[in-house]
C-alpha cells in the first residue's frame, strides 16, 4: 500500500456566469511520508483550492486524490470529516484556535470529536506540548499566547491524532521573521521525526530552505520549481 | 457537553445576560400561571373539589347555576337512571353578610350561599367544628377565609337585605365560589333565602338550581331525552359554565400563550446570534474534522444547561414571590402546573436552538482557511 498523499490529474472548475474558470488545472503531485513540500505562487493562483482539495475540504471536479492509498474523491460528507479528523493535520493561519479552550484542551477537543479522552491521550498531548516548548502554557487561553505560541499550539493540534498528512496554510502569515523561522523549522522537524507527508502553502519565500521540494502554482497549474531560482 | 461547559465558564458575562432574560421570562410565566390557577380556584374551587361527576341543569341554562332552576322531585327520577350511583340537589345564591350591627364598609362581606343536603356527598369535610345537621337549619359551615374577616366558630351573622341569621358551626377549606367564600347551608334554608319573593320559585315544589350526579359513564344524551327540560353536562363543563370563568381563564391563557411564543422567538434569536458570532470557530473545528453532530450537540447541550438553570432560578424566585405576596391575592402555585410550564419552557428553548444547529450544518469549513474562493 502506498503511503502519503497522491494527487493525479486533479482539476477544479467553477462556473462564473457563462465562463468556466479552472482553479486547478490538471494538477498531479506525490508526497511521501517524511517529505516536506512547499507550494508558492501569487494570490489567486489556486493555492488554497489546491490545499482544500488535498485536505478533503473540497472535492475535485476531475482526477483522483489518494490519501494513504484510499481514494477520497467518492466519499460522503461525514466520511470526509472522519478523514480530516484522523488522516489530516491542519495548521491554519494564526488565531485559528478555539478562543474558550486552554492550550491542553485545544488538543483534547480533537480526541473528543471521535469519542472519549483517555489518560493516554492526555499524556500524549502534554508530551507533545512540552516537546514544542509549551510545557508552561498548558492552562493558558489563546488570548494570553504570543503569535508564535499560538502557531506552536496549532502544530501540536495538527499532530494530536497522529495523521499521515500535514497541511499548513500560510502558517507564518502573522509572524515576524524570527518566529516564522522558529515555527517552520518546528514543522520540518516534526514532519521528519514523525514521518509525515507535509505540504505548506506560503507566500514567504525565505522559508523554503526547510522544504525538500518547492512547487510553483500559476493559473491553476502546478510545476516543480528550483529552490535556487527562487532564492 | 465538553465544549458547552468550557465556553459557559469562559464567557460568563455573555451567558449571564441571556440567563437573566430567561430567568425573567420563566419567572413571569410561573407568576402568571400561579395567578391563573389562583383565580380559577377562587372562582370555582367549590365546584372543582366537589365529589360529583355530572351536573343536571335546566335546558337552556348554558350550564350555569344562576340561570338554571329545576323542580326537586327530579332527584328521585335521576336516581333511577342507568349508571347513576348517587344524586344530590344543590342551590346557590350570592349574598352579603353583616358582622354584628356594624355599618362600616369593611364589616360587610360578600359570600356565596350554597344549599346542599346535610350529610350528602356534596358536603365538604370540616377542618374545625362540626358539619351540617338537618335539625338546625340556620347552622352553617363556611370557608376558612372568613376567619381572616374576623369570623369565629359560633358567630351568628345576619344576611344583608334579609331577616335570616346564620350561625357558624364549622370551617371548611378550599371552598370558594364566584371569587367569594362559600357558605354551606341545608338546602331548605337556602330555599328560604333564595325564594324570599313570592313566585320566584316558578311554582316548583322544592326548587333547586341543579342536581349533582355521581357515577361513571353516564349517558348525558339519554338523560336529556328521557327527562324533558334538562341538560346534563360533566362537572368540568359546569365549571366552564360559571359566569366569567371562561373569560377570566381565557385572558390568562392568552397572556401565557403570547409570552411563550415571544420567548421562543427571543431565545431563538439570541441563540442564533450567538451561533453566527461563532461561525469562524465552527468552521475551524469542521476543517479539523468535527462533524455537524458533534457541534450540534455542543450547542443543544449548552442551551439545555442554560435553560435548566434559568428555569430553576425562576422557580425559586416564584416561590419567593409567593411567600411575600399579600394574603388576599388570588395566587396559587400548583407543583404540577409549575413542572408542566418548566417542561414547556425547556422544550421551547431547545426547539429554538435547533435553528442554530441548522445554521451550523450549513457552515462551510473552507471559510476557516481565511478566504472564500
Amino acid at each position: 500500500m502506498t503511503k502519503g498523499l497522491q494527487i493525479t490529474s486533479a482539476s477544479k472548475y467553477y462556473n462564473e456566469g457563462l465562463n468556466r474558470i479552472s482553479a486547478l488545472d490538471n494538477v498531479s503531485i506525490e508526497v511521501e511520508p517524511g517529505e516536506f513540500i512547499a507550494v508558492v505562487g501569487p494570490s489567486g493562483s489556486g493555492k488554497s483550492t489546491f490545499l482544500s482539495v488535498a485536505g478533503a475540504l473540497l472535492k475535485a471536479s476531475e482526477g483522483e486524490v489518494k490519501l494513504n492509498g484510499q481514494d477520497i474523491s467518492k466519499l460522503s460528507g461525514n466520511q470526509l470529516s472522519d478523514i480530516r479528523l484522523h488522516e489530516i493535520g491542519f495548521i491554519m493561519q494564526a488565531s485559528n484556535l478555539v478562543p474558550y479552550l486552554n492550550v491542553l484542551d485545544q488538543l483534547l477537543v480533537v480526541k473528543r470529536m471521535s469519542g472519549k479522552v483517555s489518560t493516554a491521550d492526555k499524556a500524549f498531548a502534554v508530551k507533545l506540548l512540552e516537546e514544542l516548548g509549551l510545557g508552561t502554557k498548558l492552562k493558558s487561553y489563546p488570548e494570553e499566547l504570543s503569535g508564535g505560541e499560538k502557531q506552536r499550539t496549532a502544530i501540536a493540534r495538527a499532530l494530536m491524532n497522529d495523521p499521515n498528512v500535514i497541511l499548513a496554510d500560510e502558517p507564518t502569515a502573522s509572524l515576524d521573521t524570527k518566529r516564522a523561522h522558529e515555527v517552520v523549522s518546528l514543522i520540518a522537524r516534526e514532519v521528519r521525526t514523525r514521518h509525515k507527508a507535509a505540504i505548506m502553502v506560503t507566500h514567504d519565500e525565505r522559508l523554503l530552505t526547510y522544504c525538500d521540494r518547492v512547487y510553483r502554482m500559476e493559473d491553476g497549474k502546478l510545476s516543480l520549481a528550483k529552490v535556487e531560482s527562487i532564492l | 457537553m465538553f465544549l458547552a461547559l468550557k465556553e459557559l465558564k469562559h464567557n460568563k458575562a455573555r451567558f449571564l445576560m441571556i440567563a437573566i432574560i430567561f430567568v425573567l421570562i420563566s419567572w413571569l410565566v410561573f407568576i402568571l400561571s400561579g395567578l391563573g390557577n389562583g383565580l380559577s380556584t377562587l372562582a370555582a374551587s367549590t365546584f372543582k373539589n366537589m365529589q360529583a361527576d355530572y351536573v343536571v341543569f335546566e335546558q337552556g341554562s348554558k350550564a350555569s347555576m344562576s340561570k338554571s332552576l329545576l323542580p326537586g322531585e327530579l332527584t328521585k327520577q335521576l336516581a333511577e337512571m342507568p349508571n347513576v350511583k348517587a344524586v344530590s340537589p344543590m342551590g346557590t345564591i350570592m349574598a352579603s353578610v353583616i358582622k354584628g350591627k356594624s355599618t362600616a364598609n369593611e364589616d360587610k362581606v360578600d359570600i356565596a350561599i350554597i344549599g346542599i343536603d346535610p350529610g350528602s356527598f356534596l358536603e365538604p369535610a370540616v377542618i374545625e367544628g362540626t358539619g351540617l345537621t338537618s335539625d338546625n337549619m340556620t347552622q352553617v359551615i363556611v370557608n376558612n377565609t372568613m376567619k381572616d374577616e374576623g369570623f369565629k366558630l359560633g358567630d351568628t351573622f345576619q344576611l344583608d337585605g334579609s331577616t335570616e341569621s346564620l350561625t357558624i358551626t364549622g370551617f371548611v377549606k378550599d371552598q370558594t365560589y364566584n371569587h367569594v367564600a362559600a357558605v354551606f347551608t341545608p338546602i331548605a334554608e337556602w330555599r328560604k333565602i333564595a325564594f324570599a319573593a313570592p313566585g320566584s320559585d316558578k311554582g316548583f315544589t322544592e326548587p333547586v338550581n341543579a342536581i349533582m350526579l355521581q357515577g361513571d359513564d353516564i349517558d348525558s344524551n339519554a338523560l336529556n331525552k328521557q327527562l324533558s327540560g334538562t341538560d346534563t353536562v360533566t362537572r368540568a363543563a359546569a365549571v366552564q359554565g360559571m359566569p366569567g370563568y371562561k373569560e377570566e381563564n381565557g385572558t390568562i391563557m392568552m397572556m401565557l400563550a403570547f409570552l411563550l411564543a415571544i420567548s421562543a422567538f427571543v431565545l431563538g434569536v439570541f441563540f442564533y446570534v450567538f451561533t453566527m458570532q461563532k461561525t469562524n470557530q465552527f468552521g475551524i473545528m469542521k476543517a479539523i474534522g468535527a462533524k455537524n453532530g458533534f457541534l450540534g450537540k455542543a450547542v443543544v447541550s449548552q442551551v439545555f444547561v442554560l435553560s435548566l438553570s434559568s428555569i430553576i432560578v425562576g422557580i425559586i424566585l416564584t416561590y419567593g414571590t409567593a411567600a411575600i405576596m399579600p394574603k388576599g391575592m388570588p395566587f396559587m402555585l400548583d407543583p404540577k402546573l409549575v413542572s408542566t410550564y418548566s417542561f414547556v419552557l425547556l422544550v421551547i428553548s431547545l426547539l429554538s436552538s435547533l435553528v442554530s444547529v441548522r445554521t451550523i450544518s450549513k457552515i462551510d469549513p473552507l471559510k476557516a482557511l481565511g478566504r472564500g474562493e
